[in-house]
């Protein structure tokens, strides 16, 4: 019986750090590649900024700013997309930061002071992704252009987010410290030879946790080769990136250099 | 034997694909009615398939064809592999046109932001749509996915002539106005991908007649229309004989002036369409009175550059170098341009990286200038005498139009471009009202004829497109009274004239700024500068 109990613990065991290890190596390695060669080393020929787009290097960073943060060029045509957009990636992210303190040790005091309201949080999160889901799905103008992969990443992090929400209660709760500490060797790279030998510490073996880390992992694959490069594709974006002075200074072509 | 079978009836292969392809692209006369103006500009319902037929007549000209380094005879046989190799290179060459087509959200902030979707409810005009013609093929052929498991997988299509048919249809319904763009979160550009989609389909073969043929002859003849340089010289004469006359006064519109102080550059529309000739008229007046030397000259008779509207630098360099010459050979200190939309962002934005550095000129002014920002600096120096009420009978709007307006900024402030000609036409005019905030500035409706789209052949996707613009200038009209909208595009200026009679108001009511500046303009003695 024991011996059964160990062979499932090891098996979790290696499902999980197989997973989070292979999820972190495509999202990184195709992320930076994308953004290497696939935006940074493209060359733009012209300058096409856009209005309003500022004279100096401080006014493009501002204007970028804007844009990342407050979503000033969204803000301009739909209020509704604007508000459960921003919602959604503000939540988003407060919900990734609050999920540092399984990484970090210890726990920095407002990551700490943040699960307060972390609840609260991953249920505006929840709205927000419904009413992005309803909009696609109702607005004929929006249904038209949306595909299957549109649908695909609001479920997706739908399902994380509810299986986040469900782990925050007792009934489902895995055994956090056990978890952390499993996750902290994973960090430092030991796991896989610390579960040939049956090290103490275990993954939670809590399917709704699995599932969830599983959806995750599942994010972070499918990041790279697809719309979500967004996130890191904007800052090269010609129209936004460059500054309005082309009469100033001279932008010189990379084609014609060398 | 067998060889030569093949080959032969790969040739019919190929030649019955180009005839299907011919028959499809047809161009086909279609009359379209401009709705009633109501002063709102409502959303439509989604229409599928409604301007499908309407389609731009096809280039056939061999000379023009070969001239231009694209395929002379219809739809070439390899036309998949060729296609696929020139959008490869397009993705390589152009960081916006590999970004923007990864990284749409298809958010959906763009949808109803397009002229010609307004106009026509088409869901293929809708920006994000049009975009997502070349987004399936890219996902199909060029994402490791696509070529894994193919188009079902990524929702991608195949190349096949139906999709042909509907890149050069819907890739000649964007005017390249940029107005999605302003709205997109990630300011995505749907006119470089337009771009791109057009120089793709001009090398399979399929290429527009209105815009090529105006780009071949902005480089071998020099100017738009096709004016030998006696022409120009003729036409200009008249022009200068008509100021003569109706002023009394030794007015000059100088030609090949060597040691000029300003070359000036101007759409050759100006020399004698109408109303394009009265902004002439504005121009010689600003010069002669404020006592500057200038002069046009034949070998760059055009400001307008065609080259913008498809991804081929080659094309558009070459017509842009005709400017940098004159102004070598005529020895001139500063290059200013006249009113025209997307010759002024070609010679702004992009002289510089293609023909600059412009060491040998001015450094005390832009290189190039504009004509509103050397307008408005006279008139702030008190150096043009003005009476605002030859003017008195308009109740004058700014249509500003989509290159300048998204373009570049002038006199060194980001949004001098809406505030220097507005500045201008307020120092010349006792009335200025504006159209309602969402048509203007930055968010500016197209004409409905840019970037290629001006020929007759093209009325189907003038109309509509020109919708907009029109219920803007409809409700200002019913709201203040107003009676004459001002521009600095040479376009705009063809189209809006035009549409104005086609949606019951008068075409007097359009034209430039300087036509305003002509006639406020106090001409004789200066008393002081």
């Amino acid at each position: 019986m024991n011996g059964m109990m160990n062979g499932i613990k090891f098996m979790i065991d290696m499902y999980v750090s197989g997973i989070v290890y292979a999820a972190c190596l495509v999202f990184v390695a195709g992320f930076l590649c994308k953004i290497y060669y696939g935006y940074y080393k493209t060359p733009q020929p012209l300058k096409i900024p856009q209005t309003p787009q500022p004279t100096t290097l401080s006014g493009v960073i501002m204007r970028m700013a804007g844009d990342v943060f407050f979503f000033r060029s969204l803000a301009k045509g739909t209020t509704l997309l604007f508000i459960a957009g921003w919602v959604f990636h503000f939540t988003f992210f407060l919900m990734i930061i609050r999920h540092l303190r399984y990484f970090v040790n210890p726990v920095p005091g407002f990551i700490i002071a943040l699960g307060n309201g972390a609840l609260a949080i991953a249920s505006l999160l929840m709205v927000a992704l419904v009413v992005l889901f309803l909009r696609r799905f109702i607005n004929k103008k929006v249904n038209y252009v949306s595909s299957f992969a549109d649908y695909f990443v609001l479920l997706l992090i739908m399902g994380i987010v509810q299986s986040g929400i469900m782990l925050h209660y007792e009934r489902f709760r895995p055994n956090i410290i056990e978890g952390k500490a499993f996750m902290l060797e994973l960090l430092e790279l030991k796991t896989p030879f610390l579960v040939m030998i049956m090290h103490p510490h275990h993954a939670p073996g809590n399917s709704l946790f699995i599932t969830h880390l599983s959806l995750v992992a599942l994010l972070l694959i499918y990041f790279p080769f697809s719309k979500l490069m967004h996130a890191g594709g904007y800052f090269f974006s010609p129209t936004r990136n460059m500054i309005n002075n082309a009469r100033e200074v001279r932008y010189i072509n990379p084609w014609d250099k060398g | 034997m067998t060889k030569e079978k093949t080959a032969e009836e790969q040739c019919n292969e190929a030649c019955e694909a180009n005839e299907r392809i011919q028959e499809q692209l047809k161009f086909s006369k279609i009359k379209v009615k401009a709705v009633k103006l109501t002063g709102e500009i409502n959303i439509p319902e989604l229409n599928p398939k409604s301007m499908l037929s309407v389609k731009p007549q096809l280039l056939t000209a061999k000379e023009m064809l070969e001239h231009l380094g694209y395929p002379a005879g219809g739809l070439v046989p390899n036309w998949k592999e060729v296609f696929l190799r020139k959008m490869d290179e397009m993705l390589k060459k152009y960081r916006s046109v590999k970004l923007y087509m990864d990284i749409c959200v298809k958010c959906g902030a763009c949808v109803d932001k397009c002229h010609y979707y307004l106009g026509t409810g088409d869901p293929l005009n809708m920006p994000v749509a049009r975009q997502e013609l070349m987004r399936k093929v890219y996902r199909r052929y060029f994402t490791l996915p696509g070529k894994l498991f193919g188009s079902r997988f990524v929702n991608g299509s195949d190349l096949s002539e139906e999709l042909l048919v509907m890149w050069y249809t819907y890739f000649y319904q964007c005017s390249e106005c940029r107005r999605c763009s302003v709205f997109c979160p990630y300011g995505i550009d749907t006119a470089e991908i337009t771009m791109a989609a057009r120089e793709i389909l001009n090398s399979v073969g399929i290429v527009q007649k209105y815009l090529h043929e105006i780009i071949f002859k902005a480089q071998v003849i020099g100017n738009n229309l096709g004016m030998q340089q006696n022409a120009i010289v003729n036409a200009l004469e008249f022009v200068q004989d008509e100021l003569q006359e109706e002023t009394g006064l030794d007015i000059k519109v100088p030609i090949d002036v060597e040691g000029a102080e300003v070359l000036f550059v101007t759409p050759s529309a100006d020399f004698f369409a109408s109303p394009h000739i009265e902004s002439l008229y504005g121009y010689a007046k600003v010069f002669h009175q404020a006592g500057i030397s200038w002069t046009m000259s034949t070998h760059a008779s055009e400001g307008g550059n065609f080259g913008l509207f498809i991804h081929n630098y080659e094309h558009m360099k070459k017509i842009n170098k005709r400017i940098w010459e004159a102004a070598r050979a005529l020895k001139v200190k500063r290059v200013v341009g006249g009113e025209c939309g997307h010759m002024w962002r070609v010679l702004s934005s992009y002289s510089n990286t293609m023909w600059g550095p412009f060491d040998y000129l001015d450094q005390k002014y832009k290189r190039p200038q504009h004509i509103c920002e050397l307008t408005n600096d006279l008139l702030n120096r008190g150096a043009l005498k003005i009476d605002k009420s030859a003017n008195e009978e308009f109740i004058v709007t700014m249509h500003d139009s989509c290159q300048v307006a998204r373009g570049m900024e002038l006199g060194g402030m980001p949004n001098g471009q809406f505030e220097i000609p507005r500045a201008v036409i307020r120092g010349v005019c006792e009335k200025f009202v504006e159209m309602p905030a969402d048509t203007i500035k930055e968010r500016t409706f197209c004409c409905g004829a840019g970037q290629g789209l001006l020929g007759d052949d093209m009325m189907a996707t003038r109309v509509k497109g020109a919708m907009p613009r029109m219920q803007a200038y409809h409700y200002a009209k019913r709201e203040s009274g107003v009676n004459f909208v001002a521009l600095i595009c040479a376009i705009c200026k063809a189209q809006l004239s035009k549409m104005f009679p086609e949606y019951g108001v008068a075409m007097e009511e359009v034209g430039g700024i300087h036509q305003l500046v002509g006639r406020a303009i106090v001409l004789g003695a200066k008393e002081s500068v």
